[in-house]
């Protein structure tokens, strides 16, 4: 590498979040010039690095340095000012306005400084466009622009501003393969004709091989290396990113499963975006048996697992619960069939924040006849009493039932999910992202919770960022890549490495080149 | 729209406790205070008013009668806004389906003249149900299925209700009896409600409205139904995550909810008026909304707070007859809905503010421990 000044540099910079050490004691340089890839598992602290960089977050200790210059309760106004741009996973757009105006937010062109001009507006936006090659409509209102072409707005917005850094926070997650490709041609131009320096935050290795010159893993908040993209593989990063210790000891296998219970055959399901998020998946998985689902975020897990308990319509193929085709049927209907399901998401879906812990805990059960007469009046007795107990069995920490659902700690709030899902006696169950943001101890005893349930027979579907989680736990392994299968693997019979490999894609990356 | 929606499901989320019934408490006394400054500074005696006020409103059987009728009146149509909030829908169309409930059951009474009483009377009262309940239908049904913001709706379709109904008055149904401007024909003579207090409005609807306040909190509070209605209200994708039918209870609570604005409106016809007359309502779904709001639909908190509401409404005729302007009174509701909805506001940035500084506190200790 060129030994120049670096134009932005880390040193020592530790973020503290409640409860959380987001960043620990990273230092860094960024070269001008450069396209920097940044990669980590979730959680890993690269998109909190980006921020500090950005003036969102004050670092905790240490100290940013842009183009030389110490940085220290800076604001994304100032970070702009230096000439440091952030373009966000969440596009930070007006939808009913145009892409003139859109741009121009904050920076209008006034006449007689008073009125919009809109000329001049329009001007400068098709000077930029043609200045930087990125075509784009300055008339076209944002909301009717594609995903891909809404992130050029706002690439745009911050080449504008002056920025000659641009962070671009996990660009591609949202974008086609076609997206990505016009994305980083883009990137390549702006720094080869403007000598611009990019930082790309990604966890698509073969992103990182594509776009970078230097590459920087993260690894619980620790940057545990920087490396010439140019002296490393996929499979290297992958172990980089993933090669933590095992937490936890291995745990007792049943090698005896059972009945198929449910099966998924060639199941196609669309994105919120109406793309195609499960592309022809098929495997099943038997009583007594856990299996599972390895893949990064964004890569079909979730709208398989919505699919599956009947929460998004199946587009193709078919689902089979204890033998019985869910196809169109809602999730009441599924759950009837003796399927429960811990969601991935359980502010937005696992529980009611405002209602209190036992109107969660009975929620399901609301109709039956221990807590309802004639599936009408509540058994308020009743229903407490249930609530109290699964409080203590499943070791709730909170002031009691009365309290809100929403007041709980995470690790609690999840255990009150659990408690629930796990007490309908089903014979199927799928667990999505069962200790996402949950504390050690809580995790201990949630893993507990779910090896027992397959010892008592139970179908269950695992489902997780967390890697370490579906090693300990899995009796067989499915990676998924682009909502597709790159892999199916028995426990033990692989390496966490190799499952990062096919995570990322890999195998269908060797398909391409042979 | 999104920021409108926002303004109006805000009180969803709050809960009736102990905390929020001090501070209510503290506005009714703050708003007393600022409207009696006001009575100073037009030249009256604000306890002589506030006097007057109460006095008006409960000194005398029929004052008594009075204010029992319009609390009613306001506890039913508050009761009726909360249990479509406790589903998670904002309904603003009160007062057009009582205004239909109204109508219909006119319609009944009016044109039914030779049927006993036992039997258009209940007929009535299921016609006026099943206008209003349907009319609030298609609002709700517009947001279950095609996700159309049900405040617009219903904002819409009042006024469709309301010119509807004066078309029929003005026009086709029409009474050519002479000294009423617009109204439809009288109801049969025997159809009406007995008065319970003489000269006052106080009539026997008024236990027929107990009963019904009864079942929409027995509805609200202690039912399986009422339980899935508040979990579709508080987190729809919850609800229906467990199996829930979010879509029916939603549009259960609207139709429950337009029922009961249309059995006000047959009360009114049949207890007051005798006919449909465009006054049949004067706005009544509003306040009652009012009601239900400051009241963070709680069904009980909403039955007493009627009571106040109804003292204030009706002591404001005593205050008339010293000489005061019943505006007075009229401010000083305004000005216990704004101190509540102050409230809320200042509250909750009040605890925003105390929760981001203890964050910071925090990450500050653990800066420092992390450094030491």
């Amino acid at each position: 590498m060129t030994q120049q000044e670096p134009i932005v540099r880390f040193d020592r910079v530790s973020m503290q979040f409640p409860g959380v050490l987001a960043n620990d004691d990273v230092t860094l340089d960024i070269q001008p010039g450069e396209v920097f890839a940044l990669v980590g598992e979730n959680g890993a602290g690269k998109s909190t690095l980006m921020n500090i960089l950005y003036g969102l977050h004050q670092p905790t200790s240490g100290q940013v340095y842009i183009k030389g210059r110490a940085v220290g309760r800076h604001s994304p106004a100032q970070a702009i000012a230096m000439g440091v741009g952030m373009v966000h996973q969440h596009f930070k757009l007006v939808p009913s306005f145009t892409v003139a105006q859109n741009i121009m937010l904050s920076c209008e062109p006034r006449r007689r400084g008073l009125f919009y001009d809109f000329k001049a507006a329009r001007a400068r936006v098709e000077q930029l466009s043609r200045e930087f090659g990125l075509a784009i409509d300055p008339d076209a209102p944002v909301e009717e622009l594609s995903v891909g072409l809404q992130q050029r707005v706002e690439i745009l917005k911050t080449l504008g501003r002056g920025a000659d850094v641009l962070i671009l926070d996990e660009p591609t997650a949202v974008l086609t393969p076609q997206e990505t490709d016009e994305l980083f041609c883009v990137i390549r131009r702006v720094v080869r004709e403007k000598g611009m320096t990019v930082i790309i935050i990604t966890h698509k290795l073969y992103e990182v091989m594509a776009i970078s010159d230097r590459v920087g893993v993260m690894r619980g908040g620790k940057l545990v290396g920087v490396r010439p993209t140019s002296q490393v593989d996929e499979k290297m990063l992958a172990s980089m990113m993933v090669g933590r210790e095992v937490l936890f000891s291995q745990l007792s296998r049943r090698a005896q499963a059972g009945e198929e219970a449910i099966r998924v055959e060639s199941l196609q399901v669309l994105s919120d975006r109406g793309l195609g998020a499960v592309n022809g998946l098929s495997f099943s998985v038997h009583q007594g048996e856990i299996v599972g689902i390895a893949a990064i975020e964004g890569n079909g897990q979730s709208e398989l697992v919505e699919a599956i308990c009947g929460m998004r319509p199946i587009r193709g193929g078919q689902v089979l619960v204890e033998g019985k085709r869910i196809n169109g049927m809602d999730p009441g209907a599924v759950r009837a069939l003796g399927l429960s399901h811990v969601p991935e998401d359980r502010l937005r879906t696992g529980v009611s924040r405002q209602a209190a812990v036992w109107e969660n805990l009975i929620a399901g059960r609301q109709r039956q006849r221990a807590f309802a007469a004639r599936g009408v009046h509540m058994k308020r007795g009743a229903i407490r009493d249930y609530a109290r107990k699964l409080f203590e069995k499943f070791d709730i920490r909170a002031p009691g039932v009365e309290v809100s659902a929403g007041s709980l700690s995470g690790g609690n709030m999840q255990k009150v999910v659990i408690a629930r899902e796990f007490s309908f006696e089903a014979r199927c169950l799928v667990v999505a992202q069962p200790t996402r943001g949950v504390d050690i101890g809580a995790i201990e005893f949630i893993h507990r919770s779910i090896l027992e349930k397959r010892d008592s027979g139970c179908a269950i579907l695992l489902v997780s960022a967390d890697l370490d989680e579906v090693i300990r736990l899995s009796d067989r392994i499915i990676t998924l890549y682009e909502g597709k299968i790159t892999g199916q693997f028995s426990a033990g019979s692989i390496s966490k490495e190799d499952i990062g490999y096919y995570m990322t894609g890999g195998r269908q990356d060797e398909e391409a080149m042979a | 729209m999104k920021e409108l929606k926002h303004i109006f499901s805000f009180p969803f989320r709050k809960k009736l406790n102990g905390e929020y019934l001090i501070s209510l408490g503290v506005s009714v006394a703050a708003a007393l205070l600022v409207g009696a400054l006001i009575m100073a500074l037009c030249g009256h005696h604000p306890l002589e008013g506030y006097g007057a006020m109460f006095r008006g409103a409960l000194s005398s059987p029929r004052a008594l009668g009075d204010t029992l009728a319009k609390s009613a009146t306001l506890c039913l149509t508050g009761l009726a806004m909360a249990v479509a909030a406790q589903a998670g829908i904002f309904n603003v169309g009160g007062e057009g389906q009582l205004y239909l409930g109204a109508m219909a059951s006119a319609i009944v009474g009016g044109y039914l003249t030779d049927w006993p009483a036992w039997l258009v009377v209940p007929l009535a009262l299921l016609a006026a149900m099943a206008a209003g309940g349907l009319y609030a239908l298609l609002p709700a049904w517009l947001k279950v299925r095609l996700k159309v913001n049900e405040v617009i709706t219903t904002i819409m379709l009042n006024s469709a209700a309301i010119y509807f109904c004066k078309y029929l008055i003005n026009g086709p149904l029409k009474t050519t009896e002479r000294g009423i401007s617009a109204g439809t024909v009288k109801i049969g003579a025997d159809f009406a409600f007995a008065k319970v207090v003489r000269l006052s409005n106080l009539t026997t609807s008024i236990f027929l409205s107990a009963a019904i306040a009864l079942g929409i909190w027995y509805l609200m509070k202690r039912t399986s139904a009422g339980y899935e209605m508040k979990m579709t209200g508080q987190n729809q994708r919850f609800a229906s995550y467990m199996g829930m039918k979010s879509g029916k209870l939603m549009l259960m609570g609207m139709l429950i909810s337009g029922a009961v604005c249309g059995l006000v409106g047959m009360f009114e016809v049949f207890g007051i008026h005798k006919r449909f007359v465009e006054a049949v309502s004067n706005e009544f779904y509003y306040d009652g909304m009012l009601v239900a709001m400051i009241m963070r639909y709680d069904p009980v908190g909403i039955i007493l707070m009627s009571l106040f509401f109804g003292v204030l409404k009706i002591g404001a005729t005593g205050m008339e007859q010293i000489g005061i302007p019943s505006e007075i009174v009229l401010i000083v509701q305004s000005i216990i809905i704004f101190f509540m909805a102050a409230e809320s506001g200042i509250t909750a940035a009040v605890k925003a503010r105390a929760v981001r500084t203890r964050a910071r506190r925090a990450a500050q200790r653990a800066g420092k421990e992390a450094g030491a």
